[in-house]
Order: structure tokens, then sequence, then C-alpha cells
């Protein structure tokens, strides 16, 4: 409604009138030839551009119109978020999120970002790549439960690595720590190739991050996974049980999805929403997004929504506990 | 056998038909560094980083790898044709070089040149793929804390770079130290030196510094001087006499060790080896007194060394992710800029992409003599191109190659203002190597140091809990108690003076 709201100061004949045209632009969006802006916070050639790349293409065919890329790497998104909390709310500019990187950013007051969570308004989700917890294939934790009555019994003496800080695979430890009332110590490092090697080389005890990044070491043997982050099971990880079903009910993992400026019209955000899904929808798109191992997974604004909400109340609540 | 395999892996990768692309590219591109005597290599290699960020990783680094060997053999070509060394390392060639020229021998001088070349480099490289074979079994030895002793022996070798002046060089240490904390704490997520930046969360593009220190930088102290621009001498036949190619075998020989040898010690510059291997060959020859009047000895020997250096100095980078000079220094950036950190771990994360690059040293070095013998009157060519247009024509191309890299004007404010400061910073004889240095490395060893912290809960006993990192930190310290006795002023040692920078 703020959109609407802004224009009550001129004349109600002008208000009119421009209330008219906003209407009949959600109408016929997008206008034809005129292509919508697609802005991505992080490096072009990266996981993150690459996924948004495949969708761009899925929707032209859906919308009818150019979908461009514009990548504004920075400040781990920061610079991009920026763009698109500052465009103009007509649909045009749409950009990718990722969770709960972009929370962390609205949240933590160091990062002095001029937007909140409220100044966008979320889409539609694209792609989530689950957090796990692993261990080297010799290591004595076999289970979860190994892992955590361990650290209990020797708090701030088991290792857990992260692939950085405030990094999703941070958060879910920062939760297991709460849920399980146990204290590790945390090890930041950068990436998750740097953290793997040092799982593999016994300089860590255990690897906290996300399903894709840890698919080629489980496949030859090197390590064993004690538990997936998401409400089912993983289909890379069959057999492997949910940290909810070993009773620690926690959010792990990335979650992709798109963005517009808080105040875009309903119906544009709707539409917009609508092409993500037929996009995913679409097997070419599908298939290539398999290929560089992003697992899709559709949510419309509502849905969307509900999990943004969530972030916002526990990053809120684990920004203090992220500083130690 | 292993290693038979590794490299079967790296040449699949070497001989895509993209990948040979981009080996000929740097190819061509570090002899027209060499070529031009106002640009260095290190210079070279940073204002080029730009041209290789849209490339995929491993095209990006065998591009840049080939420019800044490439550079080797450039270089050549002038002190032999015009009697100006187009870089350090080529500056002794001049002496027989050039003399061989004037005797109408100067094409015979540049194929024994670029022959030697070729096998001083191919030398090097299969001493690197001997060494790198076994290193990457220890790899998963390595984890932060050994990572960290690895870190202090890199810093170490500020010593080495440091040039005339100890303190000098510790206080452009100290500035890189103060540059590299530029950006968001990597722990407590706490900003640093941002002031209310939000282009500084990121901290510093490390490729707008490196293009600013020494690319612009060479620049503007070039356009002060004058640069004479002479006419080069006739090439005349390409093919060496019997007598010149028996005469060339043995420097060619000692030439490849000597390089490789001095590659690997950090500090050694190109111009080091070439050095002394025309003095090893002055000395050993029987008819000393030919040398300075156009000893093909005097060519074999220095051009093979400079080579073998260029590739053996790679051997430290690629092993254990220490640069041993400047100009390796900035292709480390290179392959940070790609998220790469070099070093045995990236021979377990990513063997296609090390083997394939060092691979590509073959290719590359078979490319270069292709480039350097036939096609040698282009390159004589371009050294007629007037200075004034040359260098406008860089300092465009900086301006854009600092704004590609991420879309940001303010990469390219960034580049300006540390160009600025470099020009007036070595106008007061302070050198640029160990800003670069501590740049690079002063990120990766904090990160190194505060993840031990974060494992032993800061107890820092742990630094000292391993075998390997205590050989390491042994051998750093006496690196620097070694690398310090040069500055004690009873013993004025003679090769401090380094010419790359």
């Amino acid at each position: 409604m703020r959109y609407a709201s802004c224009w009550k100061l001129p004349t109600l004949a002008a208000a009119s009138f421009v209330l008219a045209a906003a209407t009949a632009g959600a109408a016929d969006f997008p206008a034809s030839g005129k292509a919508i802006q697609m802005v991505v916070g992080f490096a072009a050639g990266g996981s993150s551009d690459a996924g948004a790349r495949i969708l761009a293409g899925g929707m032209e065919k859906v919308l009818g119109t150019k979908v461009e890329v514009l990548n504004k790497p920075g400040a781990s998104g920061q610079i991009g978020y920026t763009a698109i909390a500052k465009s103009k709310p007509d649909g045009y500019t749409i950009g990718l999120a990722s969770l709960p990187g972009i929370m962390v950013s609205c949240m933590d007051a160091d990062r002095k970002a001029v937007y909140t969570k409220d100044s966008f308004q979320p889409v539609a989700l694209q792609v989530v790549d689950a957090g796990v917890i692993a261990v080297p294939a010799n290591s004595p934790y076999k289970t979860l439960k190994d892992f955590v009555d361990d650290a209990k019994a020797r708090p701030k003496k088991v290792t857990v690595s992260t692939t950085g800080l405030q990094t999703g695979d941070h958060f879910s430890v920062l939760q297991l720590q709460k849920l399980a009332d146990i204290q590790v110590a945390i090890v930041h490092f950068d990436g998750a190739s740097t953290a793997m090697t040092a799982l593999l080389g016994k300089k860590i005890d255990v690897y906290s991050g996300n399903v894709g990044d840890i698919l080629s070491q489980l496949k030859s043997g090197d390590i064993r996974v004690l538990g997936v982050m998401d409400n089912e099971e993983n289909p890379f990880l069959p057999g492997v049980k949910t940290f909810k079903a070993q009773g620690y009910p926690l959010l792990g993992g990335s979650w992709r999805g798109y963005l517009v400026p808080a105040g875009t019209p309903a119906p544009v955000v709707k539409t917009l929403s609508d092409a993500i899904k037929g996009a995913l929808e679409n097997n070419e798109v599908k298939a290539n997004l398999d290929k560089i191992g992003l697992q899709v997974r559709y949510m419309d604004v509502a849905g969307y929504s509900s999990i943004w909400n969530e972030y916002a109340a526990l990053v809120k609540d684990l920004i203090p506990l992220s500083k130690q | 056998m292993d290693i038979l395999s590794n490299l079967l892996l790296g040449l699949s990768v070497a001989l895509t038909p993209e990948n040979l692309l981009y080996a000929v590219l740097g190819c061509v591109f570090g002899t027209l560094i060499g070529v031009l005597p106002g640009i260095g290599p290190s210079a070279g290699t940073a204002l080029l980083i730009p041209l290789t960020a849209r490339l995929p990783p491993t095209g990006a680094i065998i591009m840049l790898t080939a420019i800044f060997y490439g550079t080797q053999y450039g270089g050549t070509i002038t002190s032999i044709l015009l009697n100006v060394p187009g870089e350090a390392a080529s500056a002794i060639t001049c002496i027989d070089g050039h003399q061989m020229a004037k005797k109408g021998r100067a094409g015979a001088a540049l194929s024994v040149a670029a022959i030697g070349s070729f096998i001083g480099g191919t030398f090097a490289t299969i001493a690197l793929v001997c060494v790198a074979g076994p290193l990457t079994q220890v790899a998963l030895e390595f984890g932060p804390v050994e990572f960290f002793a690895l870190m202090v022996l890199g810093l170490s070798l500020l010593m080495g770079l440091a040039g005339d002046s100890m303190v000098k060089a510790l206080m452009m240490g100290a500035v890189g130290l103060l540059l590299a904390m530029i950006g968001m704490d990597p722990v407590r997520g706490a900003p640093r030196f941002t002031f209310g930046m939000m282009e500084l969360l990121d901290g510093l593009n490390f490729v707008p510094v490196i293009m600013g220190l020494f690319g612009l930088s060479e620049i503007l102290e070039n356009a002060e001087k004058k640069l004479s621009q002479s006419v080069g001498a006739e090439v005349g036949s390409l093919i060496p006499s019997r007598q010149e190619v028996r005469d060339s075998a043995a420097p060619v020989i000692r030439g490849s060790i000597v390089g490789t040898l001095l590659g690997l010690v950090p500090g050694m510059t190109g111009s080091m080896s070439s050095f002394l291997s025309y003095s090893m060959e002055k000395k050993l020859s029987k008819h000393p007194e030919r040398f300075g009047h156009g000893a093909v000895e005097g060519v074999a020997g220095p051009e093979t060394a400079n080579n073998a250096h260029a590739n053996g100095a790679l051997i430290p980078l690629f092993t254990l992710g220490i640069p041993a000079s400047p100009t390796v220094a900035v292709l480390m950036g290179a392959f940070m800029m790609n998220g790469l950190i070099p070093g045995p771990f990236l021979f377990r994360e990513q063997p296609a992409l090390v083997w394939g690059v060092i691979a590509s040293f073959f290719v590359g070095n078979v490319i270069l003599v292709i480039l350097n013998l036939p096609l040698i009157s282009i390159w004589v060519k371009i050294l007629k191109i007037p200075y004034s247009i040359l260098f406008a024509v860089i300092l465009a191309f900086m301006v854009i190659g600092a704004y590609g890299v991420e879309n940001s004007i303010f990469d390219v404010a960034v580049m300006l203002i540390s160009g600025v400061a470099a020009y007036l910073l070595k106008k007061f004889d302070f050198p640029m190597a160990p800003i670069v240095l501590t740049l690079i490395l002063g990120p990766v060893m904090e990160r190194a140091l505060r993840r031990s912290m974060e494992m032993s809960q800061g107890d820092i006993s742990i630094l000292f809990s391993s075998p390997l990192a205590v050989v390491l930190l042994i051998l750093s310290a006496v690196i620097i108690v070694t690398s310090s006795l040069k500055f004690i002023p009873a013993r004025k040692w003679s090769g401090g003076g380094d010419a790359e920078v």
C-alpha cells in the first residue's frame, strides 16, 4: 500500500491519474520490449550467478521479454542488495537474495546497511542447498548423538568448522549449541574447500556446510554425514536422517530466492513469481540447474515470505552470539 | 608413474584449443612486455591481470604465467638488436649479444638465446614436476597451524626483498599489512578502516592496488625520462654455425642448473641468475678474452639461466604458496583473485587446474620459440612506436582494466591513488615489493593465526604443537637472521640492489 500512499500529496486528480497508470502498468506487466533487470550481488561466474542466469533465460521464455543479469558484486552481496532496495518498485528490477546472508546485512548494525528487511518484497524461492554436519569416515562419531555427547563431556574442545563468519553453517552450529546445550570450538574458514581440507587432514573434528559442497567427498567415502538440516530426507543423501528427526529442529543451509523493492504492486509481484515458477518447470532449465548441482525448490510469495520472517527472527537472535 | 599420469592429465587440460589460445596470448603479451624497455615484468603482469578477470581460472592462470615467463624471452630481442635491455634479466646479454649483432650474427644470437631459454625453462618445469608430485602427498598435513608457520616463512622473505634499506622495507611491509587489514574482520565481523564506505567492506581489491603500485608508477617514472628510440641492427640468418652450437651446449646446461637453483631462493632475481651465469662462463672459458667481443657463450648461458630462473621461481609458489620475487607475488595475487590459494592443497583440490597450468609451461616454452624466431621482424617493428603514444595507450588500458575487474569506478580511484602514491614513494627510494608481499600474505596469515586460536580457544602453544610447523618456524628464524647480516655495515653486501622492482 505504500505505493499508493506516496501519492496522496498532489491533487486528487493527479493522484487518481497516477493510480490509474499504476494499475494499468500492473495489468500489462511486463510491457513488451521493456527489459527486466536482474541484480546479482555476486561475481559473474560463481554458483549464485550461474543459477540466476539459467533462471533468467527461463523467465524470458515465460514473460516474452528480455531478463538481463547485472552483476554488482561486493560486501557479501550488500552492494547488490542496496541497488535492489533503491530501485524503482515497478517490477522491472528484481534481485537475487541469499538467506541468511541478506538478513545478516539487514540486522547487523556493523554492516551499516541503508536498507532493512522491510525494504524488500520476497517474490519466490528458487534453490535450497541444505545444511549438513559431516565427520571424517573414520571418526569416532557414528551418529549426531555421539558428537553431541562428546561436546557435552568436553566443552569448547571439539572443533567445528564453518565456511565463513555468519554463513548459514555458522548459524546452524550456533543453533545446535543452543538446542543441545553444548559449547564447541568454532573455527571459521573461508569457503568450503579450505574447511574440507582441514577436516580430511584431521585438523578439525566436525564440518558444518552445505550438501552441494560435500558430494564428491561423500562419493569417495572420505566422510560421513551425521544429519541433514531439512524437513525431509535429501535426494542427494539417501538414508541420512534429518536433524529434526534426531531431535534438533534447526534451520540451516543456504536459500536462494528473488526480491523486488517493497511497494511493488502485488499483481506485478505475482506475475514475476509465476514466471519463476514457469521457468523452473521448464525441463531444460531444470537440467541445467541440476548440472551445476543446484536443487530446485520453488516457493510462492507466501511460502518464501514465511521463510524470510523465520530467518529474520533467527538471525536477530543469533547475531550477538555470532560475534562470540 | 604417478608423475606421468599427473602430467598426462595436465596436458589434456593445457592442449584444449581454448587453453592453447590463452597460452599463445600470454606468450605474445609477455614477449611484448619484454620487448618494451619501459615496462618491467612485474608492471606488465600487474597491468594485464584485468585482461584475465573474465576468463575461467585455469585459462586465467595459464595466460598470466605465460606472460610472466614470456617477458624473459622478449627482453633478449632488444638487448641483442638495440643494446638496450628490455628488462633487467637480459641486461648482461647486451655485452656479447650486441657485439654478435654488430658482426652480422644477430640472428644466430637470437636463435641460441631462444633455444637456450627453451631448454632452461623446460628444465626448471621438469624440476617443478618432480618436486610437486611427492609434495601433494603431504597436502593434508597442512592445517591452520602449519599454514600460519608457512606464512611466517613467507613474510620472512621480506628481508630478502628489502633492497638497500631495511628500515624502508619494513615500513613498506607495515603499509601493506595496514592496507590488508581494510575490510570486515574475518572472525568477529567488525568493519576495520572502512570509514563508513561500503565499497571497503570486502577489503581493497587487490588488482587495482597492484596496477597502481607497479604499473602506473612505472609509467609515470618513465614519462620523466628521455628514452632513446634507436633503430635495431639487421637480424641476418637465424641459423647458428656448427661452432656456435658446440660452444653453446655446455653453457646452456650450466645455465639451466644455475637459474633453476637461484629461482628457488627467495629474493634472488632473474638478473642475478643471468649475471652469475655470465661470470661463470667467462671463468670457465678457455678464451675469456673473447667475452665482450661477441662470444656466443655470453648469450647462451645468461639467457638460459634467466628463463630457468623464471620457471624455477614458480616452484616455491606452486608447492608452498610462497612468492619468491615481486613478480611472482603479483602472480600469486592473480591466483587469489580467482579464489585459489597456491600451495600443496591446491594440488589436492584442483589437480586438473594445477597440472594443466604446469603442463602449459612446456607448451608455452614451445610457443615462445616459435614467436621469437620466425616472427622476430614484427617485434622489431613494435619498437618503432613512439613512447608518447604507447604510454597514452597503456594508461587508457589501465583505467579500463581497473574498472573492468568488478565494474567499479571506485577501483579506478584506488588504482590512480596507489599509482601516484607509489610514484612519490619511489622518489624517496621506498621499495614496492614489501607492500605486495604483506598485502597478499597478511590476510592469509591472519586467518591462519585466528583459526589456530579458535581451535585451541586462545592457547598460543598450539602454534608449536606440530613438528612441521616448528620446522617452518625455525627456517624462518634462520632466514631473518642470515638476511639481516647484509645490513651490518662492516660487511657491505653487493647483491642488495634489486633491479627487478
